[in-house]
């Protein structure tokens, strides 16, 4: 996870948002039927539950002080059906709330993903991939423990402590208002915890997110501290953050004990206070020992909730954050999608045409300064020039991975912005330095996951780039694991793989932005066989790092601080001795001298 | 010694407050259970037709023993769970100190989220271990003991038939234990797929873009989050059956003692006040029941993270001071670096990066090291503070070997600056002193000026207090750069390292700061890496290292004499110099 986002990443939410709620709800509707069924489980479940002490009271009260035997074994028959009635009505509350649950957050995640696949590359800069992932992973898992723990429970609870309260008066009202005497106080004293608690949990967190940031700085720069025998200072600070985070923590433990140790002696007074009021009842003859049974029962299950309110509170506080940061995400604009009526250029000729294009990637800073270029239908053009001077930028344009500022980015005659971004990035194969496979196998990063690609062509494409001599070689061929990045093949290897799939989808342009890690000369020798018989009939523009590239190009275009500077053939610039002179002699002169040598 | 046994010591240091702990659970469990007991006195009282009065002094009792019992439990919460805090707290200072220890060859093997996970995540495990898992594994068989013992002294037939459904108990906890612990694994196997596929999707997107796979990615997605799905929905299965089965099992209990009890009611050998008091401890003991396979899992999952940490704990600083070290002698500083090899791997036959380097360095002499990219300078350079030890050979200063001499002392000496310009997020006032206990005012001034740092300074909102965000991301490369070269120079020290410290910083600006420093590398022994050959023109000696070793050696027009590497590279310097200025 980055550690460099983590202070602006924290959000420091409430309990309960309506507008997230509202939000939230809005997943939820394609299983409500399924919801309100769960839903209506609660008060079965309760009713199930609540009926057990009644029928304790029976049976004492009726049943046993009356010495009626078999009316005692009808009561315990009738609780153990009471009994199996609240279970399976629980089980199944709770399988179906996570089945809504489940789904809803399935439904979340692919949500998130698809939103994410049409964001722009811009967005990729800035974001690093571990928050995305994290968005996907834990926090939707934390909504979950909020279906699993917190507002269902919490609905269920404020059910049952409503229930409790009608059945008690409806039992006896003066012992109801004895066993309830304390609860004002109780809520009071609730109440007062739960701000405590907000305020502790915010503290919490905020220091955890400090000890956090602190520590990964540390990490990534232990060096810097080694070299300057910082460790004992960085130790006393790393500790002040630390014990800050303890005493934080301590202050919510002592709170937290002293809300749940509250409620049990409560509920402990309160069956104290009900033998008082109630025994003398009894002894008056007004109630029966059950009905002072049952009372006990009811405060019993009356202040188990309460106890636990703390904790629900504590997963709804983190959900509601969880929900905002997805929300925040899926609320990010999509700058970059087609237009709403594409332009499809018929019939399609392949031309590309970049017109007084202005671009930078932060305002004030341009990358390319007003770049006209044009390469025809079949036409070989080469890019070269110093680093930053815009090359690589002019073919991420093309492909509208990024929108200019100024100008505009034709294919085929129609502006990059007017296409359909599907269609128009299907015409055009990129090929970039570092070939980014896909863990999975050969077949897979050749068709990219598209099934319906036949095994033939697929094979045939690999022949035709020279990479079908060494897919051979593996023990699976095509059916080859391909590791993280394609960590297991060469550089070269990667590179042949990377003109491979482009032939597999056949596209009328090629853009490519040569590797320049070196590859051994037999790689280097199949790969610009690979590189000539691909480029054959397409219209190509190239980022040149090979002697045989430009040797090879109809033109070469010299881009020199963002502006084009030459264009001509290689034996025509070289003589004009300018900017392409220096970079060939800085380039490929060495390239060169290696090949005659 | 295992991890366990190093969280005994750690135990050890808090037992006054454990114990403590343990007494006040012994004092709330007592009090807890008297309560039933004497609720069945008051009722007793009441079944009989007894006095008023005397169920009043039971109730009050009860009400004396309630606010009692809560008092001692919010000592026996708060004292438990915050010597588990002091633990958690004391386990993660000692991490940190040991990782302050750790060579940097480790932090390269390992990933920072990783670690991060084991500081933040693992400590946490292990306190929970230390807090409730301690509270419920001292409170759990001390309920249980209690309660049995009492119950027992009642009526020993009833304690029998109320318990019949326990042996049902234990036989599910074994069985969902098992079954819950496999299928949250597949479940955490499931959501590592997951979360793989979108890091690989993440990274990979601008191939996804290029090809438009989007659709098909979604798809993929798609089927993963399903299988996560179901896989989850397998577990909340099992998960949800614990809390119904749980509750169905006490009140059988319940059922039961109604049942039989009410028979034994009926034929005269047993009161309603016994029946009530079973139902109160058996509701007691519904608690510590249900909690019991939590409470196993907090343990297991403490005991596997402490052992996570203990694999970190147990790592040796290789590089450390010796136990005697030798004293520096005076103002000698003197680098000599004898027949000098080193590789990252040596034991798994690593390539050497180095090879056979010797080099005498006098004090207040400058050398300079060229070479190619990947050539093994900066590698070299990081061997005088001893980031890494040599592998064979031998580095010297003042005639010392530099592993015999304290670490602080050699690292004190020295004022590296490194290629990758490292500040923290704080201040830059704090990040220049960042090696210094106190600074004067004027000096920082000085620092700020050589570096040519103050023309920034003055574009910044808050001057030398500007802090620098993580990283140092909110400066530009070249005032990083600038300002861990003004860090380094702070400390004023005897020698210094420049590892190609201003390849950001445009050519004048870096004429500029090489001008003003001249007169203070004069005084200095100074070891220089540039790319920038003009910057090293002037050095003393020059070294070209080419794969891991000196190619040529001399000073600037011995070297282009040679018609070398040097001379090769030298020529490449003057074309991008050219290139820069059209």
């Amino acid at each position: 996870m980055s550690v460099e986002s983590h202070h602006q990443e924290e959000i420091f939410g409430k309990a309960y948002d309506l507008k997230l709620i509202k939000r939230l709800w809005r997943f939820i509707l394609p299983y409500k039927r399924l919801f309100w069924f769960s839903m209506l489980l609660l008060p079965l479940q309760q009713l199930f539950g609540l009926a057990q002490p009644y029928i304790m009271k029976e049976a004492i009260d009726d049943y046993i002080a009356g010495g009626d035997l078999w009316g005692l074994q009808g009561m315990a028959l009738l609780f153990l059906v009471a009994l199996i009635g609240e279970v399976i009505a629980f089980y199944f509350h709770y399988y179906m709330t996570m089945l809504v649950a489940q789904g809803c957050l399935a439904d979340l995640r692919v949500a998130i993903f698809s939103h994410v696949q049409k964001l722009p590359t811009s967005y990729f800069d800035r974001n690093p991939v571990g928050r995305l992932v994290t968005r996907m992973t834990t926090d939707v898992d934390v909504l979950q423990e909020m279906f699993a723990a917190g507002v269902m429970t919490l609905i269920s609870d404020f059910f049952m402590l409503a229930s409790i309260v009608v059945i008690m008066f409806y039992l006896h009202v003066a012992l109801a208002l004895v066993s309830l005497a304390l609860i004002p106080f109780m809520l009071l004293a609730i109440n007062f915890f739960r701000i405590k608690a907000r305020q502790t949990y915010r503290l919490i967190r905020e220091r955890i997110a400090r000890i956090n940031a602190y520590l990964g700085e540390a990490i990534m720069g232990m060096a810097v501290i080694q070299l300057f025998v910082r460790e004992q200072k960085s130790y006393r600070e790393f500790d002040q953050l630390n014990s800050a985070h303890r005493d934080a923590l301590q202050l919510s433990n002592i709170y937290e004990a002293a809300l749940y140790s509250m409620v049990e002696a409560a509920g402990s007074v309160s069956v104290g206070l009900l033998l008082w009021y109630g025994g003398g009842e009894v002894l008056h003859g007004v109630i029966g020992i059950g009905t002072l049974v049952a009372f006990k029962e009811y405060i019993h299950r009356f202040f188990v909730p309460l106890r636990d309110f703390s904790q629900k509170y504590a997963v709804m506080q983190s959900a509601m954050s969880s929900a905002e940061r997805i929300f925040h995400l899926l609320d990010t604009p999509v700058t970059i999608a087609s237009p709403a009526k594409p332009v499809i250029p018929r019939p399609f000729r392949g031309e590309i045409a970049f017109e007084g294009v202005w671009f930078s990637y932060k305002e004030g800073e341009p990358v390319l300064k007003g770049v006209s270029l044009r390469v025809e239908p079949g036409e070989k053009v080469a890019v070269v020039g110093a680093t930053g001077s815009g090359k690589t930028t002019t073919i991420k344009l093309l492909s509208r991975f990024y929108d200019i500022q100024r100008g505009s980015v034709k294919v085929s005659g129609v502006d990059v912005r007017d296409w359909d971004l599907q269609a128009l990035r299907r015409h055009i194969g990129v090929v970039l330095q570092d070939v980014f496979l896909f863990s999975g196998n050969i077949r897979a990063n050749l068709c990219l996951g598209d099934e319906t690609v036949p095994q033939e062509r697929i094979e045939r494409a690999a022949r035709y780039a020279n990479a079908a001599g060494f897919i051979g070689h593996l023990p699976d061929t095509f059916n080859a694991q391909v590791r993280e990045r394609g960590s297991n093949f060469s550089a070269g290897q990667r590179q042949l793989l990377a003109l491979a799939r482009v032939l597999v989808f056949q596209p009328e342009i090629l853009v490519l932005d040569e590797a320049t890690s070196s590859v051994d000369t037999e790689t280097e020798l199949l790969i610009q066989d690979a590189l000539e018989k691909i480029m054959r009939g397409r219209t190509c523009l190239v980022i040149a790092h090979r002697l045989s590239t430009i040797r090879n190009a109809d033109r070469i275009i010299v881009l020199h601080r963002g502006e084009v500077r030459e264009v001509g053939s290689h034996a025509q610039l070289l003589q004009r001795r300018g900017i392409y002179y220096r970079l060939y002699q800085l380039q490929y002169a060495q390239e060169e001298l290696r090949v005659l040598g | 010694m295992g991890g366990i046994g190093r969280l005994n010591g750690y135990l050890w240091r808090y037992w006054r407050r454990y114990l403590l702990g343990a007494l006040c659970l012994l004092g709330t469990a007592t009090l807890v259970m008297w309560i039933p007991w004497w609720i069945r006195e008051a009722v007793r009282i009441i079944e009989h037709g007894g006095r008023v009065e005397d169920v009043t002094f039971y109730a009050g009792i009860i009400v004396v023993a309630a606010v009692a019992q809560g008092v001692i439990r919010t000592y026996s919460r708060a004292l438990i769970f915050n010597a588990g805090r002091d633990i958690e707290y004391d386990l993660r200072n000692d991490l940190f100190a040991h990782l302050e220890r750790l060579p940097v060859s480790y932090y390269q093997a390992q990933r920072t989220g990783d670690l991060m996970s084991r500081v933040i995540n693992d400590i946490s495990a292990v306190r929970v271990l230390l807090g409730p898992g301690i509270l419920n594994l001292v409170n759990a068989p001390l309920y249980y003991l209690y309660a049995l013992i009492l119950m027992i002294s009642m009526d020993l037939r009833m304690t029998l038939a109320a318990l019949l459904p326990y042996p049902l108990l234990m036989w599910a906890i074994r069985y969902f234990r098992g079954r819950i612990l496999k299928s949250s694994l597949q479940v955490q196997q499931q959501m590592s797929e997951l979360s793989s596929h979108v890091q690989e999707n993440l990274s990979g997107m601008h191939v996804v873009k290029a090809y438009t796979r989007e659709e098909n990615q979604e798809r993929r997605f798609a089927d993963l989050n399903d299988e996560y799905q179901a896989r989850s929905l397998e577990l909340a299965k099992l998960r949800g059956m614990i809390g119904p089965f749980m509750q169905g099992i006490s009140g059988l209990t319940v059922m039961i003692v109604i049942w039989y009890g009410g028979i034994r009611v009926m034929r005269g050998d047993l009161l309603i006040a016994d029946i009530v008091a079973f139902i109160a401890y058996l509701n007691i003991l519904a608690w510590p029941t249900a909690a019991f396979g939590w409470m196993l899992s907090l343990v297991e999952r403490g005991r596997a993270a402490m052992e996570r940490l203990e694999e970190i704990f147990k790592i040796e600083p290789t590089i450390a001071s010796p136990p005697a070290p030798v004293p520096l002698r005076g103002a000698e500083h003197r680098i000599e670096f004898r027949d000098v090899w080193f590789a990252y791997e040596p034991k798994a036959n690593g390539q050497p990066i180095l090879r056979e380097i010797n080099f005498t360095l006098p004090r207040g002499q400058t050398l300079a090291i060229v070479g190619r990219t990947g050539a093994g300078k900066t590698t070299l350079a990081q061997l005088l503070p001893r980031l890494y030890d040599v592998t064979a050979g031998e580095i010297r200063i003042g005639g010392a070997d530099i592993r015999r001499l304290s670490l602080s002392e050699l690292r004190g000496m020295l004022g590296y600056v490194p290629q990758d310009p490292f500040l923290f997020s704080a201040s830059l006032r704090r990040n220049l002193a960042f090696g210094l206990a106190e600074v004067t005012e004027e000096k920082i001034q000085r620092v700020v000026r050589l570096a040519r740092l103050d023309r920034d300074l003055e574009i910044f909102p808050q001057g030398l207090d500007t802090i620098v965000g993580e990283r140092g991301v909110t400066l530009s490369g070249g005032q990083r750069q600038r300002a861990t070269l003004a860090r380094a120079l702070l400390l004023d020290p005897p020698i210094l390292v420049l590892d190609d410290c201003l390849s950001s910083v445009d050519a004048q600006t870096e004429d500029e700061i090489l001008k003003g420093l001249r007169s203070i590398l004069k005084e200095k022994t100074c070891l220089i890496i540039s790319h920038r050959l003009s910057a090293i023109k002037d050095a003393d000696q020059i070294l070209v290292v080419d794969e891991g070793r000196i190619a040529e050696r001399g000073n600037h027009q011995e070297l282009l004499l040679n018609d070398g590497i040097y001379a090769e590279l030298f020529r490449q310097q003057q074309l991008t110099e050219e290139l820069e200025q059209i």
